[in-house]
C-alpha cells in the first residue's frame, strides 16, 4: 500500500462524495463525515489505515537509519496522521488515546530532529505502533457499543449538559482534549480550552459544590487557574500534563458523587 | 429609572382577559396586593413553546423547567441553551432575518434582556403579572425572575465591619488590599452601573485606584475564597458566593458588607420576556414567579426572590434594608464602553 488514495479507492468515489455531503460536525480537523456514526461499516478501512500509518511511520524511521537526519522527513509524520479517517474515529470516541497518538508522533519527530540514536527512535516507533493498535481496539469496542445503540450519535452541534453530574462529565472530557491539544503541540489551544471550561462549565457547578466540600472547590480552583495553565506554559512533558489532568479528573469524580447525593436530598420545586 | 408607570397605567381586568374567571380573579388579587401566587392557582400549560435559556445556575433552572414539564404533561417545551449574550444576539439576528424560533427568553443577565427589548421584540406583560414583583422591579416588557446583589465580602479576622466605608467609591483611596475578577461578567455589569451613575472619568479614576491595590482572580467565587484565606482584606462579588461558602464551611472567616446607594450594592437580575403572542408564553412566565419557584431558587440557589412575600435566602439581610442605586437594569446591556474604559486604564 503506497498511498492513502489507493486505500480509499476500495471504498469508492461514491462514499467519499456522500461523506462530504453528509458532513455536518466541525472538529479541529475539519468536517466529520458519516463514518464516525457507522464505525462497524468502516472497521476494515480503519484497519487498513492503521497498517498504512505504521508503514509510513516506519518508512521515515528506516530512512533516518539508512540515510540520516536530513533525508528523513520528520514533518511528514503529522501529515500522515491527519490524512486518515481513523484520526476522527478515535478522536470522537477515545480522546485519551488520541492524545497518546499525537504524543507518539511527536516522540518520533523530536527524537529524529535532535539526532537521537536509532535505537531510541525505534523505541518511540514501537510505542506509537502499540498505541495505534490500542486505538483500533478502542474503535472496535466503540463499534460494538454503537451497534447496540449504547453510543450517542456524533452530533452536528454541541449539546449543553443540563445537570451538574453531566456538566462534570463534560469537564472531564474537555480536559482530555486539553491533553490532546497539548500533545498536538498546540499549547495555546489547550490553554483556551482550560479557560473556557472553567468559565463555561466549572463556574456553573462550583457554587453547589462548595456547599458540599469547600476544600475540594479550593483544590479545583487552583488546578484550573494555576496548576494546569502553568504546566501548559512551562513546556511540561505531555505525561506531566496528563498527570495533572488525571488528578483533576479524580477530584471531579469525587465532586460528581457529592453532587449526585446532594441532588437526591434536594427539595422538590412544587 | 423606568419603573412602576406601566403598572399604574394598565387596568388589570383588561390584561387578564385570556384566563378563566377564577384564575383571573386570583391573579388580579395577587397583582393588586403584590403577593406571590401559588402554582395551584395557575392554569395548566398546554401546547408547543420554545424557550431560549441562557446558561445559568448549573442545573437548578433545569430542575425548575423539569418540574414545570411534569406538572403540565400537555406542554411541549423545547429548550435551546447557550450563553445568554449569544442567545440574545441570535434572537435579534433571527428577527432581522424574518424568523422567530423562540417564544420566551430566560436570561441570567438583564443586560441581554435589554438588548432584545431594545430591538422591539418583547411583548408587553399584563399588569397583574408585573404587579407581583417588588417595587422597583416592575418593567412593562420583561419580568425579573430572581436577583443578585453586589457585595463587599471581607475577611472577619482582618477587618471589623465598621472599618469598611459605606461608599464603594471610597475604597479606591483606602489602604485595603482588594480582590477582584475584572474579566468576570458580573463585575463588568457593576462597572457599567458605576459609569452610568458616576460618569466615565470618575469610574476610570476609581479603576486605576483599585488596580493599584488589587489582586486578580478568574471568577468571583475565587475572590470570596481569596478573602476567606486572608490573601486580601475584602473583595467585590455577588452575594451568593459568600452564602454558599459559609453554607459549606460555617466557620469561614468571611462576611458580607454593603455599600449604600451606589454601584457597590447594585441589584441585578435574571429575567424573562415573551417574544410571541398568545397566553402560553405569559402563563409560562407566571410559573417562574410563583411562590414555589421563587422559594426554591432562594433556598437552593441563594438567589433573591423578586416577588413580594417570599423570604430572602438565609444569611442575607432583607432587600428593603439595602439601598441599591437606581439604575435601569436593561441599560447594562451596552458593555462596549465599559470594556473600552477598562482596557484604556489597563485593567483588562
Amino acid at each position: 500500500m503506497q498511498s492513502l488514495s489507493r486505500v480509499r479507492n476500495q471504498f469508492g468515489l461514491l462514499f467519499g462524495l456522500f461523506a462530504m455531503l453528509a458532513a455536518g460536525q466541525v472538529s479541529a480537523h475539519g468536517a466529520v463525515g458519516d463514518h464516525v456514526n457507522d464505525l462497524k461499516g468502516h472497521l476494515d478501512q480503519y484497519t487498513e489505515e492503521v497498517q498504512w500509518l505504521i508503514g509510513k511511520f516506519g518508512g521515515v524511521v528506516d530512512t533516518y537509519e539508512k540515510r540520516g537526519q536530513k533525508a528523513a522527513d520528520s514533518d511528514a509524520l503529522a501529515g500522515f496522521w491527519e490524512e486518515v479517517d481513523f484520526h476522527l474515529a478515535i478522536e470522537t470516541n477515545h480522546v485519551p488515546t488520541y492524545a497518546s497518538i499525537w504524543q507518539g508522533i511527536y516522540g518520533i519527530k523530536q527524537a529524529i530532529d535532535k539526532g537521537a540514536p536509532v535505537s531510541a527512535v525505534r523505541e518511540e516507533q514501537v510505542e506509537l505502533e502499540h498505541t495505534l493498535w490500542q486505538a483500533l481496539g478502542a474503535v472496535k469496542l466503540a463499534a460494538q457499543y454503537q451497534e447496540k445503540g449504547l453510543l450517542a450519535e456524533v452530533q452536528t452541534t454541541e449539546n449543553e449538559p443540563t445537570t451538574m453530574p453531566a456538566t462534570l462529565e463534560d469537564i472531564k472530557h474537555r480536559l482530555d482534549r486539553v491533553v490532546a491539544k497539548y500533545a498536538e503541540k498546540l499549547p495555546e489551544a489547550a490553554t483556551t480550552i482550560v479557560h473556557d471550561t472553567y468559565l463555561q462549565r466549572f463556574e456553573g457547578v462550583e457554587g453547589a459544590l462548595i456547599e458540599q466540600d469547600a476544600a475540594l472547590v479550593e483544590d479545583l480552583e487552583k488546578d484550573f487557574n494555576v496548576t494546569l495553565p502553568q504546566a501548559l506554559k512551562r513546556n511540561a512533558s505531555v505525561d506531566d500534563v496528563r498527570d495533572v489532568v488525571k488528578a483533576m479528573q479524580v477530584k471531579l469524580d469525587r465532586a460528581k458523587a457529592l453532587l449526585v447525593k446532594a441532588e437526591k436530598d434536594r427539595k422538590d420545586v412544587f | 429609572m423606568q419603573r412602576r408607570t406601566f403598572v399604574q397605567a394598565l387596568a388589570a381586568a383588561g390584561a387578564l382577559g385570556g384566563l378563566p374567571f377564577s384564575v383571573g380573579r386570583s391573579l388580579a388579587a395577587a397583582g393588586k396586593s403584590g403577593g406571590a401566587v401559588s402554582v395551584d392557582d395557575l392554569p395548566p400549560l398546554e401546547g408547543d413553546i420554545t424557550l431560549y435559556l441562557g446558561r445559568g445556575e448549573g442545573g437548578l433552572y433545569e430542575n425548575v423547567l423539569e418540574a414545570i414539564r411534569k406538572r403540565n404533561p400537555k406542554l411541549n417545551l423545547q429548550i435551546r441553551r447557550g450563553s445568554t449574550a449569544a442567545l440574545a444576539n441570535t434572537i435579534v439576528a433571527e428577527a432581522r432575518a424574518g424568523v422567530r424560533r423562540a417564544d420566551i427568553f430566560w436570561a441570567v443577565d438583564s443586560g441581554a434582556i435589554g438588548m432584545v427589548s431594545d430591538a422591539g421584540l418583547a411583548r408587553q406583560l399584563p399588569a397583574d403579572l408585573t404587579g407581583q414583583l417588588k417595587t422597583g422591579f416592575r418593567y412593562p416588557q420583561w419580568a425579573p425572575v430572581t436577583g443578585r446583589i453586589r457585595t463587599l465580602p471581607y475577611n472577619t479576622g482582618r477587618l471589623a465591619p465598621e472599618q469598611i466605608p459605606d461608599s464603594v467609591m471610597a475604597l479606591a483611596d483606602s489602604d485595603f488590599s482588594i480582590g477582584w475578577a475584572p474579566a468576570y461578567a458580573s463585575f463588568q455589569s457593576f462597572v457599567t452601573a458605576m459609569r452610568l451613575l458616576e460618569g466615565d472619568k470618575v469610574t476610570g479614576d476609581w479603576l486605576r485606584g483599585i488596580k493599584a491595590r488589587a489582586k486578580s482572580y478568574a471568577g468571583e467565587l475565587g475572590v470570596v475564597m481569596g478573602v476567606e484565606r486572608g490573601e486580601v482584606d475584602l473583595g467585590f462579588a455577588n452575594h451568593y458566593y459568600t452564602l454558599r461558602l459559609k453554607s459549606g464551611k460555617p466557620d469561614a472567616s468571611v462576611d458580607l458588607a454593603f455599600s449604600n446607594g451606589d454601584a457597590g450594592c447594585l441589584v441585578n437580575a435574571s429575567g424573562i420576556l415573551a417574544l410571541s403572542e398568545g397566553d402560553l408564553p405569559i402563563n409560562f412566565i407566571r410559573y417562574l414567579l410563583t411562590r414555589e419557584v421563587q422559594s426554591y431558587l432562594a433556598s437552593e440557589a441563594y438567589e433573591i426572590p423578586l416577588v413580594e412575600g417570599v423570604a430572602a435566602p438565609q444569611g442575607l439581610p432583607p432587600l428593603d434594608t439595602i439601598s441599591p442605586p437606581k439604575v435601569d437594569l436593561t441599560q447594562l446591556a451596552d458593555l462596549r464602553p465599559t470594556l473600552d474604559l477598562m482596557r484604556s486604564v489597563g485593567v483588562l
